[in-house]
């Protein structure tokens, strides 16, 4: 009894008939169901992939701007909309709070994803078909999709990302024919058909406007806008207009200071997000995979927000 | 220095049990703060209320899953360990002292982590998943009472020797210790995996490492993570059957076999960590198939074993009563009223029926696909850890509660009531649960109509209504959580001393004695039951393949 130690007798008593039934059965269903698992790998259509890529943030990023540079479509919300060749390489990047890009798909063509994070773990949980991976930062998960059927399909984010994670939401949309691309206003032509990168003439400086210009399309493409309105408006992040040369009240190493927001800030505040912090906003930011280039346009975009 | 209870006759060291009433009622203070935060978190995912904005939601979701997942029930099992190495062995508690540093750590860190969290300096969610960082002193918490934690296992293990080498006991730890003990053993796994993991979060955090992998921080974390849960079902194991012997007098038909089935828990049950993991990057599908079974389904057929023998030994009990007619007589004239018993029937039933069949089909490496991170899984884990678990805890406690404190339990009436309203109330938050998942709506989400995001997306319609079920079954199981604490609470503080066994309420069941040697089943109608329970996990697996062979192919 569970109180008093066993009857002498304990070890050698014989199992009950019922309850050897009972066991017998049970190692039955739990080898069944192992085998079955295996067993899905060579006949079922729907397995984990287990192929994985070291990547760098920095990379991944680079692969992606390339991808999206070479079979974009058009732009959705600030988002590329990008039209892979079917049997092609795919990248999708995750990062706080956007997926990046939306995706043109062929039903019924294998495609090979790439998906990876360039912050936190985030989850790719495709809907309505309810399909749901892992994305990590530094590991590139390649997993081959067949599209079964056309439509739109969302991507979200089921792994929690900071105080935006409800907001991290992208788009796929899977197509029989090009002909179905109007009904989602897209169109099937690709939009940079120049000389491809490396064969550009070596770069003038560019004037105050031109790196402005850079950074408003950084703006866009870094998903900034998930975060800081140009418009004065108020969403996780502090707005960007109007604020540069101006002085905001910041919480560092849990003090309130003041700073002036030059570019030295600024440069601080993408790279070390959470050093210098304008006070009542939530230290959610990570710090940006971003070039000093990129950084001097975007600042240069931010002046321009008057 | 002992008393002799005088209404069950053991010998209880009065040191022991002083440690035991300060765990009780941390654990009872962890629950209290879990279900405040419950019912917050049911008000703000029900999208007709949505109560909180979005910081505090996944702050409060942070500290309800703190509390209720470790806090609660570490502190339970805190005060379990000592009781089931003490009084049920009559014996003495080797190093005291022990026992207060470590429940000391327990409360240190228990306060600084809720304390950081309510701060607003851990919005990590309960998994902290690395690269999300919070504040150093929430990991230091978390230490802290891990450290405690695993002391606590020690100072068990100690008073277990200390009881052996003084003979104070048979020559076999009756089943309960015996099933304590398993859960300490894989207490000590989980919590050495825990220190592994957040010492260099900790170090991280502060700056001092400047990586941190975070594929290697979830496969590690995860053996804390979902590890102590398989304390929690140990421990709950132990429980049943105790229950079944006080309530009864239940006893294992067969002793070889329950402890088989505690033992396949210690060697198998750890590595199924690997269920957070199998729609991830980086680790192949052989270790997930290998690992996400068990070791081929070996823990599960401890489960199996065990739902065999729980049930079984309270029918061949009540079957000896006289209570033979027809396959359910015996479990048509138990003794509903008691407590103990029903939160013992609806803690067997919800794990099993509920959480258990969830848990076997979900943990399978390819129909995860299809609900990893939606709120299926926290619908599996309210049918494992809420049912199950706490319904266990609290149902044992209105026996524990008044022997170990002597106190009269308050408002008696209610306590018939209790299980009901608790265990029915979880049982349709984790079926609407269940069922959003299937829909794909995720776990841990803020807004699932993704306002502020570049693109809609709409559920299937019927959310609406399972919404609905979940947040009606939240209220319930948030009454029936209060009635308990506040009676435990009342009981604790204010209840009418017990003066002699005429003041204890419930009864204590004594063994019946076997008749005559037995021909044919001992338990046909467990057999029935636990028939029927197959059918529905093969049915519910069947389901689960046919929606995973309609997703995209995917290799």
């Amino acid at each position: 009894m569970a109180l008093l130690p066993p009857a002498a007798d304990w070890y050698e008593k014989k199992i009950a008939k019922d309850e050897k039934m009972w066991i017998v059965l049970s190692v039955l269903v739990c080898l069944i169901m192992f085998a079955w698992m295996i067993i899905w790998h060579v006949y079922g259509k729907q397995n984990p992939s287990s192929v994985t890529y070291r990547t760098t943030p920095r990379e991944f990023s680079q692969l992606c701007d390339a991808f999206n540079k070479k079979y974009q479509v058009g732009e959705d919300q600030g988002i590329p909309v990008v039209m892979p060749p079917a049997g092609g390489d795919v990248f999708l990047m995750a990062q706080m709070w956007r997926w990046s890009p939306v995706l043109i798909l062929k039903k019924d063509q294998w495609y090979n994803f790439h998906i990876s994070s360039l912050d936190l773990l985030h989850g790719f949980s495709l809907q309505p078909t309810n399909m749901n991976f892992m994305v990590y930062p530094n590991y590139d998960y390649v997993l081959k999709f067949k599209p079964n059927a056309a439509g739109e399909y969302k991507v979200i984010c089921n792994e929690f990302c900071g105080v935006g994670h409800h907001t991290m939401i992208g788009k796929i949309v899977v197509i029989e024919s090009e002909s179905e691309l109007g009904k989602y206003g897209y169109s099937a032509q690709y939009i940079n058909t120049s000389a491809p990168p490396g064969n550009e003439p070596p770069a003038a400086p560019l004037t105050e406007e031109e790196l402005a210009a850079k950074g408003a399309e950084l703006y866009k493409s870094k998903a900034c806008n998930a975060c800081h309105s140009v418009d004065g408006s108020k969403l996780v992040g502090p707005t960007w207009q109007g604020v540069y040369g101006s002085t905001e009240k910041v919480m560092a190493d849990g003090s309130e200071t003041e700073v002036q927001v030059n570019d030295e800030y600024i440069r601080e505040s993408i790279l070390t997000p959470n050093a210098k912090l304008v006070k009542d906003y939530p230290a959610s930011m990570q710090p940006q995979v971003i070039s000093e280039d990129e950084i001097k346009a975007i600042t240069a975009y931010i002046k321009s927000l008057k | 220095m002992f008393r002799t209870c005088d209404i069950t006759g053991f010998k209880v060291d009065l040191k022991a049990q002083t440690l035991i009433r300060v765990n009780a009622v941390f654990a009872v203070v962890s629950l209290l703060v879990a279900i405040a935060c419950a019912i917050l978190l049911v008000f703000t995912r029900w999208p007709q209320f949505h109560l909180l904005d979005a910081e505090w939601f996944y702050r409060v979701l942070t500290a309800h899953g703190l509390n209720a997942l470790i806090f609660w029930i570490v502190f339970f099992e805190a005060a379990g360990l000592v009781f089931g190495s003490t009084v049920t062995l009559n014996a003495r508690m080797a190093y005291p002292m022990g026992g207060w540093i470590a429940t000391y750590l327990m409360i240190g860190g228990f306060l600084l982590t809720n304390i950081m969290v309510f701060q607003g300096f851990a919005d990590v969610l309960f998994t902290s998943y690395v690269p999300l960082k919070a504040h150093p002193l929430y990991y230091l918490g978390i230490i802290l009472f891990a450290v405690g934690a695993l002391l606590m296992v020690a100072v068990f293990f100690g008073n277990l020797m200390v009881a052996r080498k003084e003979k104070t006991y048979g020559e076999s730890l009756p089943l309960f210790t015996y099933g304590l003990t398993a859960a300490a053993i894989i207490a000590v796994i989980t919590l050495a995996t825990g220190a592994i993991i957040y010492i260099p979060a900790l170090l991280w955090s502060m700056g001092i490492i400047e990586n941190l992998d975070p594929a290697t921080y979830k496969v590690v974390w995860w053996g804390l993570g979902h590890s102590s849960q398989q304390i929690n079902v140990c421990a709950m194991v132990a429980i049943w059957y105790l229950m079944s012997l006080l309530t009864v007098g239940g006893v294992s038909i067969n002793e070889k076999v329950s402890r088989t089935g505690f033992a396949l828990y210690v060697l198998f049950i750890c590595i199924a960590s690997a269920h957070h993991l199998l729609t991830d990057p980086v680790v192949s599908s052989p270790w997930k198939v290998w690992n996400t079974s068990y070791a081929m389904y070996a823990a599960v057929l401890a489960s199996m074993i065990h739902a065999f023998a729980v049930p079984s030994s309270i029918e061949v009990a009540q079957r000896r009563k006289g209570l033979v007619n027809g396959m359910f007589q015996w479990l048509a004239k138990a003794p509903w009223g008691n407590p103990a018993f029903s939160s013992l029937v609806i803690s067997v039933a919800g794990f099993g029926f509920i959480g258990g069949i969830t848990g076997v089909i979900y943990g399978k490496e390819q129909i995860n696909i299809i609900v990893h991170n939606t709120i299926a899984i926290t619908g599996h884990f309210k049918g494992t850890v809420v049912i199950g678990t706490t319904l266990a805890f609290m149902g044992i406690s209105y026996y524990l509660v008044p022997l170990i404190f002597r106190r009269k339990i308050v408002a008696f009436g209610l306590a018939k009531w209790q299980p009901w309203i608790f265990g029915i109330g979880i049982a349709l938050v984790a079926v609407g649960m269940l069922s959003l998942g299937g829909y794909g709506v995720p776990r841990r989400h803020w807004d699932n109509s993704f306002s502020g995001g570049p693109f809609g997306h709409t559920f299937n319609p019927s959310i609406d209504l399972f919404w609905g079920i979940v947040g009606i079954g939240g209220v319930l199981a948030f009454l029936g959580a209060l009635i308990w604490v506040l009676q435990m609470t009342i009981t604790v503080f204010f209840g009418p001393k017990i003066k002699g066994p005429q003041d204890f309420q419930l009864a204590l069941a004594a063994v019946p004695e076997a008749k005559k040697e037995h021909k044919g089943f001992e338990a046909p109608g467990t057999l029935t039951l636990t028939l029927f329970f197959m059918i529905l996990l093969v049915v519910f697996f069947l389901l689960n393949m046919k929606w995973l062979a309609g997703a995209w192919e995917v290799q």
